[in-house]
């Protein structure tokens, strides 16, 4: 199972149902694959940076999901045949937040042996002016 | 200081340049993320070209998850592959 992100672009003159029911039919898909959906995050309208079949603004949707390649595959060509669907993208997360992680415990252990480091300098310190 | 400038010979200007740090480094910022187009933006001047290191003094490292990160937005329509 692998992690991914699917986001895509509606047609903004598309009513709210409609939206919906993509989402709806997307969501099937996945979990009725074996992957499971994390997120679904309706970004709403907003322009477009380019022209995307003469439209200038578009409604976009984003998914979390984990999932395997099939079931991605699926979701690509459901959205690629859908009219309402302008524009899609899938990017893989899995390997992004395993490195993500890889760095947090790496900070973490150094933050920790520097806080052992200076607690011992400290505490030596008040030894030696104690001895003073 | 003022007069040891003055007897440089011409053509031997001397810069005072900053120093140029890589934004994400000081920040800790350890991944991009292709949705972020506040921050994507900064990176992507006027012409929607992506700035070189040399201008933004980004590190390597850095330089190429922003690459990675502008080319994911403007396929998705958040940023523009270039301006008309």
């Amino acid at each position: 199972m692998r992690n991914y992100e699917i986001m895509f672009i509606v047609n903004p003159n598309a009513p709210e149902e409609d939206i919906d029911k993509i989402n709806g039919q997307i969501e099937n898909i996945i979990t009725s694959g074996g992957g499971k959906v994390e997120k679904i995050e309706k970004m709403g309208k907003r322009r477009l940076a380019y022209e995307v079949d003469g439209q200038r603004e578009g409604y976009y949707v984003l998914f979390v999901t984990g999932a395997n390649g099939d079931i991605i595959k699926e979701c690509e060509r459901r959205l690629r045949v859908m009219d309402a669907v302008i524009k899609y993208i899938t990017v893989r997360t899995d390997e992004e937040v395993r490195r993500m992680e890889k760095i947090k415990s790496y900070r973490q252990k150094r933050a920790a042996r520097r806080g052992s480091h200076t607690s011992t300098a400290s505490g030596g310190q008040f030894t030696e002016e104690a001895t003073q | 200081m003022k007069s040891a400038k003055e007897k440089r010979p011409a053509g031997q200007k001397q810069y005072y340049r900053r120093k140029k740090v890589c934004k994400f480094c000081v920040e800790r910022i350890d991944t991009i993320n292709y949705k972020d187009v506040k921050l994507l933006s900064q990176f992507v001047p006027e012409r929607a070209k992506i700035m070189p290191r040399r201008i933004s003094g980004v590190c390597s490292h850095h330089q190429r998850l922003l690459n990675d990160a502008i080319k994911k937005a403007r396929n998705i329509a958040l940023l523009p592959f270039s301006t008309e």
